[in-house]
């Protein structure tokens, strides 16, 4: 993917465009936010990262300019503020998702692929279906399917998998199934996401050979075809 | 600033007499006085006029009547008659002065004055007010020498006929020495009674400018005293309980107000310190060995550098998050929202969880009123008092989220178990620790956990309580903790 980080940390900058790179991104680096609204408007980038507090023109007026201009580029707000209400008004002014500083590394690769994962598929609303190997979840009949095995799942688990599925491959932490899932932006000290994950691993790779939800340590889980 | 800061200390700094004439409360006095001042000569010129105006109209009046009968007599019976009247009634007794002079010869015809009142020569026609000499009688009846007396008068020129060229010139007078005098004690009356109210206006000025001057220096004085760094310091009330003792009751409530978000700011970060140190020092005690060990060594310390990390992460988080809801940020998204749906919510989200480590998590809901606030927050503060049971209902088997109405329009949130409990009597203190957040918490995070479900409940107006929780099989009680909401507006 070809991210544009505009942010005005030069060592946070550096640090995020490293691990960014480092998981074979490429990444532009603007410094504050006129810099920002130049580069991309100059070049075709997948996904934008956006600091909330930048010198001469502020993230949230940054992105507001370039979805006036019809930029529809996926971009995520990093902030040292946080809360519901600035994750509100970032989503307001155009994005598509927000990370609260500090941030773990993983946190924010996780979140980028899902960004370029919403591009790649922007028709989504469209996609009724999603497969895995021989995992299929239907979103129309509300089922699931493993080797043409039904698999009775809770509203809940169809939607822990449902989110999963649509980004297969990809490494998913538990804060982001927490606020997509369940629609919560705190972390509750219990385990409870890997609870539910292990619930939902039981019903769907139990029986089976091959394990599809893995667990990717330190970051999240994953569920995909290849080990 | 450090300009303006200087001007005041200056403005501070000037002689105490010169700060009392630019108080609010002498330039008031001040006025009064004026006032007051203005009243009293009102007062008296009114009192003047009504008195002696009337006296002295009197006195013209009767010399007008008499001077027209003195010029019908001399119309009717000439000079010869008009000698003799006026002869008769000179007599010293009573106060009536006259004196008629004959034409042209100017001789003194007639009246008991002496000479003729030079203020007559140029008041012809008209009233004149003049000094004359009268004998003073001692208390034989003899003459004991003269004094001058005040008079007023009025002088007249007759005709025989009006082309005549023989004309006799009238004056008549009244002594007017008493009501002179009484006018003069009663003016000098005024004058005292004036000084006197200026002189008290003053007095009562200055010592009551002086007296909230010295109340204000208290505040001043407190104030001086806490931005030198003593904060507990408070503004002593007079017990007069009047305007300043409202306003130092205001000060000091605002006082107690900024003390206690001080008091919190000071404890998220001795909260940062403390909770940050630790996994810091292990951090660092890991990394300095795994520098010395093998690669499968350093794999593992990086892997639980990564996992400390991370936690260091999530506690900041919740210190952050505990700042704001403190300082009423994030009170913004508050909305009517529905305590039921919370609980069935978090509840679903737990079960996995709590049956893992071996509690059976049940709801148990009525329909309950909508109450407002934010769901986030809420659902968050539940979250916390599941991790607690989770965490601290040793021995026990069950929790039980319930949600149900209170009264008629409040809401009750709460988590019973059927763990270890806690005695009644130590109930009070663990709510303190989850208000005031000060003592040191053996157990990394969970101290947080507490002062932020404080802060939430604070943030909604909701009552934090700790009651009998479900039984235990030997007869026991667990723990219930509770967030009693009022009504949503």
């Amino acid at each position: 993917m070809r991210i544009l980080l505009i942010e005005d940390d030069a060592e946070a900058a550096a640090y995020a465009a490293k691990g960014l790179r480092e998981a074979g991104h490429v990444v532009e680096h603007a410094l504050d936010g006129e810099a920002g609204i130049n580069m991309a408007g100059a070049g075709d980038y997948d996904a934008y990262i956006i600091d909330r507090m930048l010198p001469k023109a502020d993230g949230l007026s940054v992105l507001a300019r370039r979805r006036d201009g019809g930029d529809e580029t996926p971009a995520l707000f990093l902030s040292a503020l946080g809360e519901v209400d600035d994750r509100v008004s970032g989503l307001k002014a155009g994005g598509d998702d927000y990370l609260v500083k500090p941030y773990a590394l993983q946190e924010l690769l996780a979140r980028v692929e899902a960004l370029g994962r919403r591009r790649s598929a922007p028709a989504a609303g469209v996609t009724t279906r999603y497969q895995v190997a021989d995992l299929e979840l239907d979103l129309l009949s509300r089922t699931v399917r493993r080797a043409s095995q039904k698999i009775d799942l809770q509203p809940r688990e169809f939607r822990l998998l449902e989110y999963l599925m649509r980004h297969a491959g990809q490494v998913v932490t538990r804060t982001m199934l927490l606020e997509n899932v369940w629609e919560y932006h705190f972390d509750p000290q219990t385990n409870v996401i890997d609870v539910h994950i292990s619930r939902l691993r039981s019903k769907i790779d139990k029986d089976f050979d091959k394990p599809l939800l893995k667990t990717v340590r330190g970051a999240g889980y994953s569920i995909s075809e290849d080990d | 600033m450090a300009a303006t800061q200087g001007l005041a200390r200056r403005s501070e700094g000037r002689a105490p007499i010169l700060r009392i004439f630019r108080t609010t409360s002498f330039r008031f006095t001040f006025f009064f006085v004026l006032l007051f001042t203005l009243a009293v000569g009102v007062l008296g010129a009114f009192v003047y006029r009504a008195s002696f105006g009337a006296a002295s109209g009197q006195t013209d009046q009767q010399i007008n009547a008499e001077l027209t009968a003195l010029a019908d007599l001399f119309a009717e019976n000439g000079p010869g008659m008009l000698t003799r009247v006026i002869r008769q009634r000179t007599v010293w007794r009573d106060d009536s002065i006259y004196m008629l002079i004959g034409a042209p010869s100017g001789a003194v015809l007639a009246g008991n004055l002496t000479a003729l009142p030079p203020e007559a020569l140029t008041a012809e026609g008209g009233f004149f007010d003049f000094s004359y000499e009268r004998p003073l009688l001692d208390a034989a009846g003899r003459e004991a020498g003269v004094v001058s007396r005040p008079a007023r008068g009025k002088v007249l020129r007759f005709r025989a006929t009006p082309d005549a060229e023989q004309s006799f010139l009238v004056v008549v007078a009244r002594d007017v020495a008493s009501r002179e005098f009484l006018r003069e004690r009663l003016a000098g009356l005024f004058q005292r009674i004036l000084a006197a109210t200026i002189v008290l206006g003053i007095v009562v000025g200055v010592l009551f400018s002086r007296s909230l001057l010295a109340r204000v220096e208290t505040v001043n004085k407190t104030a001086r005293a806490i931005r030198a760094g003593d904060f507990s310091r408070r503004i002593p009330r007079s017990g007069a309980n009047d305007e300043l003792d409202h306003l130092s009751e205001n000060l000091n409530s605002m006082l107690d107000q900024i003390e206690r978000l001080m008091t919190g700011m000071r404890d998220v970060s001795d909260n940062i310190a403390h909770d940050l140190r630790s996994p810091l020092t292990r951090i660092r005690n890991r990394l300095t060995d795994a520098a010395k060990a093998g690669p499968d060594e350093r794999d593992n310390a990086l892997q639980a550098t990564l996992e400390d990390t991370d936690r260091m992460l999530a506690t900041f988080n919740a210190l952050l998050s505990i700042a704001r809801i403190r300082s009423g940020e994030g009170a913004g998204a508050m909305a009517p929202i529905d305590i039921v749906a919370v609980a069935e919510e978090m509840t679903e989200l737990y079960e996995p969880a709590a049956q893992d480590a071996g509690f059976s998590l049940t709801l148990s809901s009525k329909p309950t009123p909508l109450v407002k606030g934010s769901r986030e927050l809420v659902s968050q503060a539940l979250a916390n008092f599941l991790d607690n049971a989770l965490k601290y209902a040793v021995g026990g088997t069950r929790i039980e989220v319930c949600a149900e109405p209170d009264g008629a329009k409040g809401a009750v949130l709460s988590v019973s178990d059927d763990g270890e409990g806690v005695a009644p009597e130590d109930r009070e203190r663990v709510l303190e620790r989850f208000v005031r957040l000060e003592e040191s918490r053996s157990t990394p995070g969970s101290g947080l956990g507490l002062s932020l479900v404080a802060a939430i409940a604070r943030a909604h107006g909701a009552a934090l309580e700790l009651k009998d929780g479900l039984e235990r099989p030997d007869g026991g009680v667990g723990l219930c903790i509770l967030l009693r909401f009022s009504a949503a507006d």
